[in-house]
């Protein structure tokens, strides 16, 4: 029996999208691990990173690991603003009632909202709200032949970008002391204190890793399809919260394997029912978990981060 | 000269005012233990001093330095460290890990002098924090403190929720830490114990400082007796 390898090139594009979101949710969960809020801005962080990336190729066309690496210092830099904007003036007060009131979680859900319909606005009026073409050299849509089967070189970036960046980010969270500061503030905010521990330092510095990656996400996101545009964040966003959701809300391993299970899920209902009926499959593990996993498949008994 | 210095410290939450202007003073190489009951705002002093909460007035000198207005990590950089009330450790990291944090900018250079005083953290090193037993959290929790190479040891309750046994070992522990020339401030509910190693004790009720004096003087005080020892005087 031989499988057909129009199969295998859709599972090749599924496993890129599942990349994708797994690169936009631990964004999401780092994020949800030091403050315990869903930060609604990370969409457009995602956004942003594309049309920073096709402003860069459209004016000097540098190499793409260049185009990347600006991206991502660009992504940092969106991050640190995001969080001072839309976090850090509802963090004023560090008693313990504050730390937990219920209140301020949802102000900052609002607030990190508005900035994204702002973003988004903002984008709309800059560049109109119909798709961007990315320059087609720039693209990274190359064919590659592997016997019957044709990837293109999206495929291949995608995956070794996210492979780099989660064991980049492995060596961080174990390995450095900003990394642990993050684990510490995830694991016990008020525990991070008493170590000495400079709290909002490690907030920011969480805010610009989580956002760096969703920017590149972004950026390969409108390599590898083409075209962007300044509503594009927010289904993938979508996706990362419901990869968190289904991974416990706070284990980073957790999200990655339901992104990429995820992705390829989205891949197979492409391929054997329709594509309209590919978000239903988000939506409906994202029901399925709730109900019977209100702890998320990895939730209980994890780390945090 | 004093070690640390507090005078007058108020804090205020809301509308409650929790403290009333406390004055305390910890000698340098000295053992000053805080007492009274639930309530009084021993725990709120604490956190004060640490920098986790802010005083509203008053004034808290540390080596000579005025640090009430620091925050909390430049308090513990300038060599004020606590082990908290509820012990706080991280619990889904390893115990190594724990006493990393715990270094700071020291990193692990303190780790031999601190597995010293416990040994039976040295064979839990691997092992995540949340999975030790009440008694080596607790000593973890120290520990912790001690990586940060203090002059003074905040301890909030070290005691709580301990089997008598342990509870001596932790003291002892305490003596044990004051003889390698760090100062120690204790705030208990376990009077007995902990007037048995302080040099000098302070009684605190309503947010203020009611009673304060050497060790051996405030365990013989009829007050003290009746509310805090049982009634009758220990040796």
């Amino acid at each position: 029996m031989s499988i057909d390898p129009y199969y295998l090139q859709q599972l090749a594009i599924g496993l890129s999208q599942g990349v994708i979101y797994a690169l936009m949710a631990i964004g999401f969960t780092l994020i949800f691990g030091v403050l315990n809020v869903v930060n609604f801005a990370h969409g457009e962080i995602y956004t942003l990173g594309a049309f920073v990336g096709l402003l860069v190729i459209a004016t000097f066309a540098p190499p793409l690991v260049v185009v990347l690496l600006l991206v991502a210092a660009v992504g940092a830099l969106f991050g640190v603003g995001l969080e001072r904007i839309a976090f850090k003036p509802f963090r004023r007060f560090s008693d313990e009632a504050s730390l937990k009131s219920r209140a301020m979680r949802e102000s900052t859900l609002m607030s990190s909202l508005a900035v994204s319909i702002v973003v988004r606005e903002a984008l709309e009026i800059g560049f109109g709200s119909q798709m961007q073409t990315m320059p087609f050299e720039a693209m990274i849509n190359k064919p590659i032949a592997l016997g019957p089967v044709t990837i293109v070189t999206g495929d291949v970036i995608i995956f070794a970008v996210a492979v780099v960046m989660l064991v980049a980010l492995q060596w961080l969270l174990t390995r450095t002391r900003v990394g642990l500061a993050i684990r510490a503030v995830s694991a016990n905010p008020l525990g991070a204190k008493y170590v000495g521990i400079d709290t909002d330092r490690t907030i920011v510095t969480t805010f610009a890793v989580g956002s760096m990656m969703g920017a590149a996400a972004g950026l390969l996101v409108g390599l590898y399809y083409g075209s962007i545009f300044p509503a594009m964040g927010f289904v993938p966003g979508i996706k990362a919260f419901v990869a968190m959701v289904m991974g416990g809300l706070s284990s980073i391993p957790g999200a990655v394997i339901c992104a990429l299970l995820l992705g390829l899920s989205e891949g197979l209902a492409t391929t054997f029912v329709s594509s309209n009926w590919a978000d239903m499959v988000a939506y409906g593990f994202l029901v399925v978990t709730l109900i019977f996993f209100p702890q998320g498949l990895f939730g209980a008994g994890r780390e945090r981060v | 000269m004093s070690l640390l210095e507090i005078a007058g410290v108020t804090v205020r939450m809301g509308v409650q005012q929790i403290l009333n202007g406390v004055d305390l003073s910890v000698p340098e190489r000295g053992i000053v233990a805080v007492l009274g009951s639930n309530g009084v705002g021993k725990t709120t002093l604490m956190r004060t001093i640490s920098g986790i909460y802010r005083a509203n007035g008053g004034s808290i000198r540390f080596a000579g330095e005025e640090i009430a207005q620091l925050r909390s990590h430049e308090i513990v950089a300038r060599g004020l460290a606590q082990a908290p009330e509820g012990r706080q450790i991280f619990a889904p990291m390893s115990v190594r890990e724990n006493l990393v944090l715990g270094g700071g900018v020291h990193g692990l250079s303190e780790l031999d002098r601190v597995l010293a005083l416990f040994p039976k953290l040295a064979e839990r090193m691997g092992q995540t924090a949340g999975s030790l037993s009440g008694g080596e959290q607790q000593m973890l929790c120290i520990a912790r403190a001690l990586m940060a190479k203090p002059k003074i040891l905040l301890l909030d309750e070290p005691s709580l929720g301990l089997a008598p046994k342990l509870v001596k070992t932790i003291f002892d522990l305490v003596a044990a830490i004051r003889a390698e020339g760090i100062s120690i401030l204790i705030v208990e509910q376990n009077a007995k114990a902990a007037l048995r190693i302080a040099d000098r004790a302070a009684v605190m009720e309503g947010g203020r400082i009611v009673l304060e004096g050497p060790a051996g003087e405030i365990a013989e005080d009829p007050r003290v007796v009746e509310a805090y020892l049982g009634g009758h005087v220990h040796a």
